[in-house]
């Protein structure tokens, strides 16, 4: 009695293992009722044991145990064969099948850009402001040391709203609300739209500027060099050179013209082909932004004291880094809204 | 302006190239934009000697002619001139050239007789106006040279762009001057051998103060008019002048050389032996002297006589006092006029003269005599006349010198380099001051030339572009930071720029659109134009209106899209718009707004993407979406007409504020910017869903550890009532075990009137499992709520 329940016993375990290799995915269950269920092979034979000797017990205990853990494991084995079995036969897959890509935006040229350049300002330290794109005359250019009838109006032709209301020309007007506002030290650029009365191949009557203005005790030439030589560098290469030049601006003085070394021909002048370079005519540099020291006069307009105080001050157009930037060789694209041109820059 | 280099040469012997001086007056302040050579269309036009000339055989006016042009061979030409015969030096056009009439020289046959280029006039050359026969050149030169070096005309031209401060330089003189500091060279004026003769004559000349601070004049008499000698006409071709005569052109030569305005008046066209310069009273009409009548307003600058006005003071003289071909005696005038004054007028007038230009920027008071000896000498030479003695004139406003005092180390100060007071002292003197060396700082006394050297600043200038600007070296400064600039720091440009990373990463894309637009384009979109801002000066109709809505830009950049073939369109734009509001100190309020635009496909049409078209889902999903990146919510829909050029529209609502409206574009506007089927549109303002991004407190919900339960419940519901109110509805019960609750499916039976919505429920308890009896309980009673408030049936 013992000895066949024993058998019996350890035989389910071969039965079993060969039933669930014949088993598929739909009768799988069937075999499991039939070993391990409430009714099964398996409760019989413990059933079965409450037959037997109490001394005998403990050994056929034993084995019953490690039967059903055998069993069990047996089960385990199955369920992850046939769960493989069942991933494989349902998702034979091609890398190369269409994806489900979301809709893809963009930021326009300019805004990615100027993000950009004003990132790498305000790591410097310098706060962003904004202000209104319609302008007093006072603003736009009397505070700026332009009074009524100077000639260096005619240098931005203006849209008038009326005779004293503008719309801005330059970002610069942001200088003198800020240092009517707050006592120095100061530190901010502005970016934002600005407008002129001009359209043509090279001239948009909207664009957009970024202005900055650093004033601050001992403020010198030399550091409004290295901010914008950083500038440069950050935005188009550590091998950028910067150059100054002179100029002249009524509310900086001294002022200074900055060309950087042409991002085409990397300053050369001429391309690789031997044709001459087209972005700076040959001459290997670019125009990219106007500056100077901050004129006394317009620290007189705003009430700070030039002999405490000095600064600097700088204008720079977005549209035009960005056609350097990226290649861009025509303005009026900036203003068409084109998806095909401005997915691009994604 | 326009410098001529051997012109130039002629005042300081700078011995460099054309591009050395570019580079140094570059790097001076001074743009050269452009080095050019005017004759370069005429290089292939070369000096030939006729060697042959013989009637042609087959017309009575055409010679055949055989001329040597230094090649092998002489060159058959077929001339129609008059004038032309065997032995003389003529300019020869060689086949290729285009003359600057347009005609390109071609081998040609002409009545059977072979033509290999064009014997010309000096007119075809574009030299000069005579065209009575071909021009003929010295029988000394050459076969063979090219006529722009034959005639020994100007080669190299240097476009110099000079800023509106340096009116010194908008002359020859003062461009030397600048070279000869630059390159350590002396500068040498021409020599003016004036002889006086004949008759003493007397000129009452008055000058008001405010209007002209020096007049002068001097008679030239008997006088003859001719067209002004070769070297004179060629270089003032070569800057950019058209030469008239040689009464004319002296007074442009000497302009172009000093930068002092002349004016020439016929003499005998003056009356009562007066000369007044004065502001005229009272508007009066004046025809100046291309036949136009002007206006004259109150304040306007005019040369009178005894009888009237016989100029407009520095910008264009009068018709009835012009030289003429008959003139004999003038009174040539060397004059100071407000600049202010003489800008106005000149622009009201739409008058840009050379003249003008000047004035305007401002002239040498003490260099005006010089001038006008110098035009009176040239006159008296070229044009045969005689200098009567003495100069006529009126200076009520003396010149007085002006000084400064500077401190050479702010020098250093200023630039962060220091270039030595050596240095600084050299360049001064250099320049025309004088120094007087004192304790601390200098007392420098400013050149008359240099009315923009005013202050100590403006002297750091000079001496930091003669140093080399280029020369400062980079260095970052440290930049203070104040406790204001971090704790109220304008934090708008960041905000702006994350709504603009939602619209990217939301699958739209960035628009810029002007901020301008027609007038039509308002009205077209339905919208107000009382308060809109008007340009005054626009630069077309298209852009008369600043925009109170971005509406129509936003369509304008649609129609774009379409025309260009892109058919599935999604655009966001962040921008301001502005009307008008009297309060504010620009009398324009300005408020940012984001619109959203969304039109065709609501996918691309390839694998694996379904078909359909965007819909209010689309757009309301795309505003609810930004709501919950600004922290926001949750926002409620209101079927109400807010915005004129929206179809089928609802505003949304957050904490009770209206935050924008949301719709489809109506047909008839989308139909004008030609789009074919729905687009939809969000005005949103985002002025104010920033303002309350800004107050919106974000606090943690601790999570649920229970399981949840869910019920379902649907119920048919006519269009008289919108989901939105069931939703509000559950929500409005404030359940405590209701964790969340949402539109589960919507079902369109049969019967139109009427939909199926499925509302699922969902239910938790914060601290238990909850029982389904318990769940039961609280979702019949939520059901016979709803049931009970709104004309809805449970299904």
């Amino acid at each position: 009695m013992k000895t066949q329940l024993i058998q019996d016993l350890e035989a389910l375990v071969p039965r079993f293992a060969e039933a669930l290799a014949e088993a598929d995915a739909s009768d799988v269950e069937a075999v499991r009722v039939q070993f391990l269920g409430r009714k099964g092979s398996l409760a019989a034979l413990m059933a079965a044991m409450g037959g037997l000797d109490p001394q005998d017990r403990p050994e056929v205990g034993r084995v019953a145990n490690a039967v059903k853990a055998r069993l069990a494991e047996l089960w385990q084995q199955c369920q992850e064969r046939l769960a493989q079995k069942a991933q494989g036969a349902a998702m034979p897959f091609d890398a190369g099948d269409p994806a489900w890509v979301p809709h893809v935006g963009a930021l326009h040229p300019t805004t990615r850009i100027q993000q950009e350049i004003c990132a790498v300002l305000q790591r410097m330290g310098f706060e962003t402001v904004s202000g209104p794109e319609v302008e007093t005359d006072f603003h736009n250019f009397e505070a700026l040391n332009l009074p009524p009838g100077h000639p260096a109006r005619d240098m931005q032709d203006t849209l008038y709203i009326t005779e004293r209301v503008l719309l801005r020309t330059h970002t610069s007007p942001m200088q003198v609300r800020t240092m009517l506002a707050r006592r120095p030290p100061l530190a901010i650029i502005a970016p934002g739209k600005v407008y002129r009365r001009d359209s043509d191949l090279t001239h948009t009557p909207m664009f957009h500027q970024i202005e900055g203005l650093l004033v601050d005790r001992e403020v010198t030439m030399a550091q409004l060099r290295g901010v914008l030589t950083a500038l440069v560098q950050a935005v188009f290469g550590a091998s950028t050179r910067v150059r100054f030049r002179p100029s002249f601006f009524p509310f900086t003085e001294p002022s200074a013209e900055v060309d950087m070394s042409c991002v085409l021909c990397g300053g050369r002048g001429v391309l690789d082909s031997g044709e001459g370079c087209r972005v700076c005519k040959g001459t290997g540099w670019v125009e990219i932004l106007g500056c100077g020291m901050v004129d006394p006069a317009v620290f007189a307009k705003v009430g700070i004291d030039p002999e405490q105080w000095s600064g600097f001050a700088f204008g720079l157009g977005v549209e035009r880094m960005a056609m350097l930037k990226y290649g861009i060789g025509d303005l009026r694209l900036f203003f068409e809204n084109d998806s095909r041109f401005v997915r691009q820059f994604a | 302006m326009l410098l001529g280099l051997s012109w130039l040469r002629q005042w300081t012997p700078f011995e460099g190239t054309a591009e050395e001086l570019a580079d140094r007056l570059t790097m001076l302040g001074l743009e050269v934009e452009d080095i050019r050579d005017p004759f370069a269309h005429l290089t292939s036009v070369v000096t030939g000697r006729v060697v042959e000339c013989v009637p042609h055989p087959a017309s009575d006016h055409l010679s055949v002619c055989r001329v040597d042009v230094g090649g092998a061979e002489f060159l058959p030409i077929v001339c129609g001139a008059p004038n032309v015969a065997a032995g003389q030096m003529v300019p020869v056009a060689t086949v290729g050239t285009t003359l600057p009439g347009g005609m390109t020289i071609q081998k040609a046959k002409l009545r059977g007789e072979r033509s290999w280029g064009m014997i010309c006039s000096e007119r075809e050359l574009g030299l000069g106006e005579s065209h009575g026969g071909i021009m003929v050149l010295d029988p000394k030169l050459s076969p063979g040279v090219p006529v722009p070096d034959a005639l020994g005309l100007e080669r190299v031209v240097l476009d110099v762009s000079i800023t509106p401060n340096r009116a010194d330089c908008l002359s020859v003189l003062g461009l030397a001057r600048e070279t000869a500091a630059a390159f350590g060279l002396p500068l040498h004026l021409p020599q003016v051998q004036l002889t006086e003769a004949g008759e003493p004559w007397s000129f009452a000349v008055e000058a008001e103060a405010d209007a002209c601070p020096l007049y002068q004049a001097r008679l030239i008499r008997s006088l003859s008019v001719a067209p002004s000698p070769d070297w004179m006409r060629y270089r003032l071709l070569a800057c950019g002048m058209r030469p008239r005569n040689n009464l004319v052109d002296v007074t442009n030569y000497v302009l172009l050389e000093t930068g002092q305005p002349l004016h020439a008046f016929d003499a005998d066209r003056l009356h009562g032996g007066r000369i007044r310069a004065a502001r005229t009273p009272q508007p009066l009409d004046f025809t100046t002297l291309d036949g136009q009548v002007r206006r004259m307003e109150p304040g306007d600058i005019l040369i009178w006589d005894a009888q009237g006005p016989v100029a407009v003071a520095g910008v264009m003289g009068g018709q009835d006092s012009e030289v003429t071909e008959t003139t004999t005696n003038v009174l040539l005038e060397s004059a100071v006029f407000h600049s202010l004054s003489v800008r106005r007028t000149a622009r009201r007038l739409g008058i840009a003269s050379e003249a003008a230009y000047r004035f305007e920027r401002g002239v040498d008071q003490l260099a005006t005599t010089w001038a006008l000896d110098r035009a009176a000498a040239l006159m008296a030479e070229l044009a045969g006349g005689v200098v009567a003695p003495g100069v006529a004139g009126a200076e009520p406003v003396p010149y007085v010198p002006r000084s400064v005092s500077f401190r050479p180390r702010r020098v250093f100060q200023v630039l962060g380099v220091d270039p030595g007071e050596e240095f600084a002292h050299k360049t001064l003197v250099s320049l025309g001051c004088a120094v007087t060396n004192h304790e601390n700082a200098w007392e420098v006394t400013l050149p008359s030339f240099r009315l923009d050297l005013e202050r100590e600043i403006d002297l750091v200038e000079e001496v930091a572009r003669f140093y080399g600007m280029d020369r400062i070296p980079a260095v970052l400064p440290p930049v203070s930071l104040s406790l204001d600039a971090l704790a109220q720091a304008d934090t708008s440009f960041a905000e702006t720029a994350a709504v603009k990373a939602w619209g990217k990463g939301a699958g739209l894309l960035e628009a810029v659109n002007y901020s301008f637009v027609s007038a039509a384009d308002i009205k077209r979109c339905g919208l107000p134009l009382e308060h809109a801002v008007r340009v005054a000066n626009p630069l077309s109709e298209d852009m008369e209106v600043l925009r109170t809505d971005l509406v129509p830009g936003m369509l304008r950049a649609l129609r774009h899209n379409i025309a260009g073939g892109t058919t599935r369109v999604r655009l966001f734009e962040v921008a301001r718009i502005f009307v008008s509001d009297a309060q504010r100190e620009t009398t324009v309020a300005e408020a940012l707004r984001l619109a959203i635009l969304l039109h065709g496909a609501r996918f691309a049409e390839r694998a694996p993407y379904p078909r359909g078209e965007v819909a209010f889902a689309d757009i309301k999903g795309l505003v609810e979406h930004l709501l919950v990146h600004l922290g926001l919510g949750p926002c409620r829909w209101l079927v109400e007409q807010a915005r004129p050029y929206l179809a089928e529209q609802a505003t949304a609502w957050v904490d009770g504020r209206s935050i924008g409206a949301v719709g489809r574009i109506a047909p008839s506007i989308a139909d004008a910017y030609e789009a074919r089927g729905a687009v939809w549109y969000a005005d949103l303002d985002l002025e104010r869903l920033l303002a309350m991004a800004r107050q919106a407190r974000l606090r943690f919900t601790p999570l649920g550890r229970f399981p949840v339960v869910r019920r379902d419940v649907t119920l048919r519901m006519g269009w008289d009532i919108s989901v939105d109110q069931v939703l509000g509805a559950v929500a409005a019960m404030q359940e405590p075990l209701v964790d969340e609750h949402f539109v589960l499916d919507v079902y369109h039976p049969q019967d139109a009137a009427v939909r199926h919505v499925t509302v699922r429920v969902v239910y938790r308890h914060p601290e238990r499992t909850l029982k389904d009896k318990e769940v039961d309980k609280v979702h019949s009673r939520l059901v016979s709520r709803i049931v009970q408030q709104l004309p809805v049936q449970v299904v």
